[in-house]
């Protein structure tokens, strides 16, 4: 289980340029998993621009480790060489996104606003990928009235096969008074169209809210937040790369948990790869999450938010 | 003589439209070459990444991120604007419209915005890049 210690100098020059990954920071959760932050330090242009090399670099990095037993991709790199697909297929250790955790968490997260505010229904933004689907999915199976929003014919009849309702984003939003935003492409939402007194649970970046005045009572929070696992250890790097990437002193982003409970539990199938992603996978997570003690958290900015804090939202008029 | 290939060409049409079916989960028949990337087959950002990184290994060629943009303004003069605040001017719109011959005229029309554009796409329009590419490759190593 677990990820062990890596040197810096380990990589050498490949394909003109010079690689080096750095170890940011050991994480652990005592008695369940230990693991290390690993940074692959290009650019966001240089890792767009050149996918093969990316996957090549990415591939250098899991190739110098030793004893692991799951990868899991952050940020771009979960997105480039068609999500992990290309990586898994270089390397002999499970590759995972951590799309299933940042579902999971968004979809207990949402469960709870609504239980909070006695809203029945959302919109939700982003049903064109893979974690607006997955979460349109699961509010649905839980009983919640979905309506997931975006043009196209593509995505009108995805929405009518699932079961639930379609509409264009400003008609969804405005409509609907908790908003689920999902999307990889952010600043899709003038804040004008959000109800006064409505939330907004926002799913990992991008920010789905363009610029600009915002109406009175909006609550924003931060759709895929875990409690920050107890006993959770990750030095004093660590805790400077936790507030650095915005995590907040108490809190962690769900995907980075994917690895740490695959291999806590021995898991050695991904949770997440690729475009699909199940609800029987997200499922999977949320068992084994729940093992170790994993909660989601609702929380706008680095704060929790309690029910106390709906309270202007409940019964309001928009 | 060597003839450039064709975007309709099964050897390029069939890697592309595996290529879509791959990264959007979708059967074969439902991606056609008139299909229309976003509107008829739900792709969104992500998935073009994907699109691009299965057609440069599968062609062995390199697709600059923007290039259809960038052919667009690269048939302009010095001076001449594609775009104001990110609205195509009217030269713009003359231009993306060469660049893009696969896209019927009436679609684009005036005040047409750069973010607007990816709507236009069609299944084709990759076609016609991948052979674009190839023959310029060609030619390079020629």
């Amino acid at each position: 289980m677990g990820v062990r210690r890596l040197d810096f100098g380990l990589y050498g020059s490949r394909h003109g340029r010079d690689f080096d990954a750095g170890r940011i920071c050991e994480v652990s959760m005592p008695g369940a998993a230990v693991g290390e932050i690993i940074s692959v330090p290009w650019m966001p242009h240089e890792l767009l621009e050149d996918q093969s090399s990316a996957v090549d670099a990415m591939a250098e990095a899991v190739d110098a480790l030793s004893g692991v037993s799951a990868v899991g991709l952050g940020s771009l790199l979960a997105v480039v060489g068609s999500r992990g697909e290309a990586l898994a297929s270089r390397v002999d250790v499970p590759i995972t996104t951590g799309a299933a955790a940042t579902s999971w968490a968004a979809i207990e997260n949402t469960l709870q606003v609504l239980d909070w505010t006695g809203e029945k229904s959302v919109a939700l933004l982003g049903f064109s990928g893979t974690v607006g689907e997955t979460v349109a999915a699961g509010l649905k199976r839980a009983g919640v009235e979905v309506t997931a929003t975006g043009r196209g014919r593509a995505l009108a009849r995805r929405a009518e096969e699932m079961g639930v309702g379609f509409t264009s984003i400003q008609e969804g939003v405005s409509s609907h008074k908790v908003v689920v935003g999902a999307g990889t492409t952010g600043s899709v939402v003038e804040p004008q169209w959000m109800q006064t007194n409505s939330v907004l649970v926002d799913v990992a970046l991008p920010s789905s809210l363009k610029k600009g005045e915002r109406p009175t009572g909006l609550l924003i929070l931060a759709g895929e937040a875990m409690d920050l696992p107890k006993g959770w250890r990750r030095g004093f790097w660590g805790r400077i790369y936790h507030l650095l990437a915005g995590y907040g002193p108490h809190q962690i982003y769900a995907c980075l948990a994917e690895p740490m409970v695959m291999a806590a539990h021995g898991i050695d199938e991904p949770f997440a790869q690729g475009r699909k992603l199940s609800l029987e996978k997200v499922d999977v997570f949320s068992e084994a999450a729940q093992d170790l003690g994993l909660e989601a958290r609702l929380a706008s900015g680095w704060k929790s938010v309690e029910k106390k804090h709906f309270a202007h939202i409940q019964g309001g008029v928009g | 003589m060597i003839h450039p290939p064709h975007p309709r060409d099964p050897a390029i049409f069939g890697v592309v439209q595996d290529a879509f079916a791959e990264a959007l989960g979708l059967d074969l028949d439902e991606v056609e070459y008139e299909s229309k990337i976003i509107e008829d087959l739900g792709a969104e950002s992500l998935d073009l990444l994907d699109i691009v990184f299965r057609l440069e290994r599968a062609f062995d060629i390199k697709i600059p991120r923007g290039g259809i943009e960038s052919a667009a303004r690269d048939g302009l003069e010095e001076g001449e604007a594609y775009e104001v605040n990110g609205v195509l001017t009217a030269l713009g719109i003359e231009k993306l419209a060469e660049a893009m011959p696969e896209v019927p005229r009436a679609e684009f029309r005036e005040g047409l915005k750069v973010a607007e554009v990816p709507l236009l796409f069609r299944v084709a329009t990759f076609c016609r890049l991948v052979c674009h590419l190839i023959e310029s490759k060609g030619r390079q190593s020629a």
